[in-house]
């Protein structure tokens, strides 16, 4: 009602990981202030890397995320190795790849099916929408299966891997253990495509934005673990150089820092930014299903950015045969390095986006620094800027609506403030309309 | 995980995160069976994501380790349950990855026909759960009797019930 101030709190925003609240000021005017404010406590991996051997980084930031620690593992081994002037192998190359397709597959299916499918229909969770749609849960638990099975392969478990190290991998399983999958691949696939199509049903807002998209990018492949770092307004720079494109900063309300394109600001990783980015680097099966589905990049729907996952995902398995079917057992199963003083970096593509790790270590190997900038940090920023520039638009609707949709927003990024159970505050606070 | 699964055999699944102390020692007890029961049953640790075992547990037969947090309990004490015939306590559902917890997890089994068809949970009271690769000695004694339990358990019980 105009001429009253209001305020509607949402104690238990599930389905984002982490712990965080949304503030948003507005009148009939417009909206004056949107805050996503993480108060998760800070978790010091930088400062409890220090001092530790080199060989540990990986599996010591694996822990950041439970959804996404080969992301994590992988940008730290990277690093590592460059700063040793390691170059991994093409095979074990090609086994990091795949590895990371298990990743993209499960993470990407979890957030799909269990976090933001049940928006789209109206379902406050996943069990709820079990109820009317299994066939959607079934269908997706199959295809996360199918992505823990690579992981579980690879990486020695499904969660947290322990199996890669610096140089490459503790043990390489056989041919034999790759291509018992490829059924299961197979199948996967077929739910996928099925999965794809569903999702390009679902109702979606009308809600077209412009962002400035970063991601890796390399010519010859969808970008997973190498690249130059580029973006849809000219950026095309070598990893090295990211601090001098990317600043932190930090902002009150949040203890995430902020991430920001030097003298740009926001900007968007993740799935559409690769998506936009990297189209011609998917294989021609993933295209012409986009383009049959009417989903060819760009996408700037945020909304939409579940086609954009379940591409992904289908995408993922077409590599991940492509990879076993061409699989050529390593030498060996690492190259041995000697520590040195010696600093790197790299950036990998997790699945929620760009994820940047740099190291420095002493000659005895123990890390003497260590920065690490993670997707949602760098997407924090554009969450924000999408609830200002959206809200207006969808000002009529009642307030419970409008409500949801902030929240809906907040999930189209499937952003992971933390990796144990907390949730999130919404609060929105009408102003009295302004008599001018 | 045992590439040959068999759903005539237990599946032990561990929760928690081995480098918070205390709430590691679903993973140490999986550990210390592992060797015990090799080949006779299957073994998983699944940290905090509950969306795997859904995956992973139809119609099998499964024993869950956990470490809780209680009040009322002390620490390193034993407490069993059965996970299909009882409410999952809210102490069991302090695990979770998105929001998506133990509870959640039987829910979603029910609605999809995806439910073990045993579930036997044997939580553990913490009593430190901070960053430390270690268990608390009064943890560790009861590690030690819940060992014995699940041993006499899984070895006195072929799953036929």
């Amino acid at each position: 009602m105009a001429g009253k101030s209001k305020t509607i709190k949402v104690d238990y925003l599930a389905r984002v990981e982490g712990e965080g609240a949304l503030y948003i000021r507005y009148d009939d005017h417009g909206v004056h202030e949107v805050q996503l404010k993480i108060f998760e406590p800070p978790r010091f991996f930088e400062a409890f890397l220090r001092g530790r051997d080199y060989t540990e980084a990986p599996d010591i930031t694996a822990r950041i995320c439970g959804i996404c620690p080969v992301a994590y593992q992988m940008s730290a081994l990277h690093a590592m190795e460059n700063a040793l002037g390691l170059v991994p192998t093409e095979p074990l190359r090609n086994l990091r790849r795949l590895l990371y397709c298990g990743e993209w597959i499960e993470s990407h299916m979890l957030h799909i099916s269990m976090l933001h499918a049940p928006d789209f229909l109206g379902y406050p969770n996943a069990v709820a929408m079990a109820k009317d749609h299994p066939e959607v849960v079934q269908r997706a638990l199959e295809i996360k299966k199918t992505g823990n099975a690579l992981v579980r392969l690879l990486g020695g478990r499904e969660v947290h891997p322990i199996n890669v190290r610096v140089g490459g991998f503790y043990r390489v399983p056989g041919l034999e253990s790759f291509q018992a999958l490829r059924p299961q691949l197979l199948e996967a696939h077929t739910l996928a495509e099925l999965m794809t199509r569903w999702a390009a049903g679902l109702p979606f807002p009308h809600c077209e934005q412009s962002y400035e998209c970063v991601a890796l990018s390399n010519p010859s492949e969808y970008p997973m673990n190498e690249g130059r770092i580029v973006s849809n307004r000219g950026l095309d720079i070598s990893v090295k150089d990211y601090e001098k494109h990317f600043r932190e900063q930090q902002v009150p309300h949040s203890t995430a820092l902020h991430s920001l394109l030097i003298e740009r600001g926001a900007y968007l990783v993740g799935p559409m930014a690769r998506y936009n980015l990297s189209y011609p680097q998917l294989s021609g099966e993933v295209r012409s299903l986009a383009e049959a589905l009417g989903f060819r990049a760009p996408c700037n729907n945020p909304f939409k950015s579940i086609v954009v996952r379940c591409l992904e995902v289908l995408y993922a398995l077409e590599e991940a045969l492509r990879l076993i079917d061409t699989f050529q057992p390593p030498d060996e199963p690492y190259l041995a390095v000697e520590p040195r003083e010696a600093s790197g970096c790299a950036a990998t593509e997790a699945p929620r986006g760009l994820l940047y790790h740099r190291y420095a270590m002493n000659e005895q190997g123990k890390i003497t620094f260590a920065k690490i900038v993670a997707p949602t940090s760098q997407n924090q920023k554009t969450i924000e800027d999408d609830l200002r520039l959206m809200l207006p638009k969808f000002m009529h609707l009642p307030e419970q609506q409008l409500q949801g949709l902030c929240e809906r927003a907040i999930r189209n990024y499937d952003p992971c403030i933390s990796c144990s159970t907390h949730f999130l505050q919404l609060h929105l606070q009408h102003e009295p309309k302004r008599i001018s | 995980m045992s590439q040959k699964e068999s759903p005539e055999r237990w599946l032990l699944v561990s929760l928690g995160n081995r480098f918070r102390g205390d709430d590691g020692v679903g993973p140490y007890l999986l550990d210390k069976l592992r060797s015990q029961l090799k080949g006779s049953a299957d073994f998983l640790e699944s940290g905090n994501d509950m969306v795997t075992l859904v995956g992973h547990w139809k119609d099998r037969q499964v024993c869950l380790v956990d470490a809780i947090l209680s009040d009322e309990q002390k620490s390193g004490e034993l407490i069993r349950a059965d996970g299909l015939a009882d409410i999952i306590a809210p102490s069991n559902c302090t695990t979770s990855s998105h929001g998506f917890n133990l509870r959640e997890a039987v829910d979603l089994g029910r609605v999809l026909g995806a439910l073990p068809r045993r579930l036997e949970i044997f939580s553990i009271c913490a009593e430190n759960i901070t960053s430390c690769d270690c268990l608390t000695a009064a943890v560790k004694l009861g590690a030690e009797r819940a060992e014995q339990e699940l041993l006499a358990f899984l070895q006195g019980d072929n799953g036929q019930s």
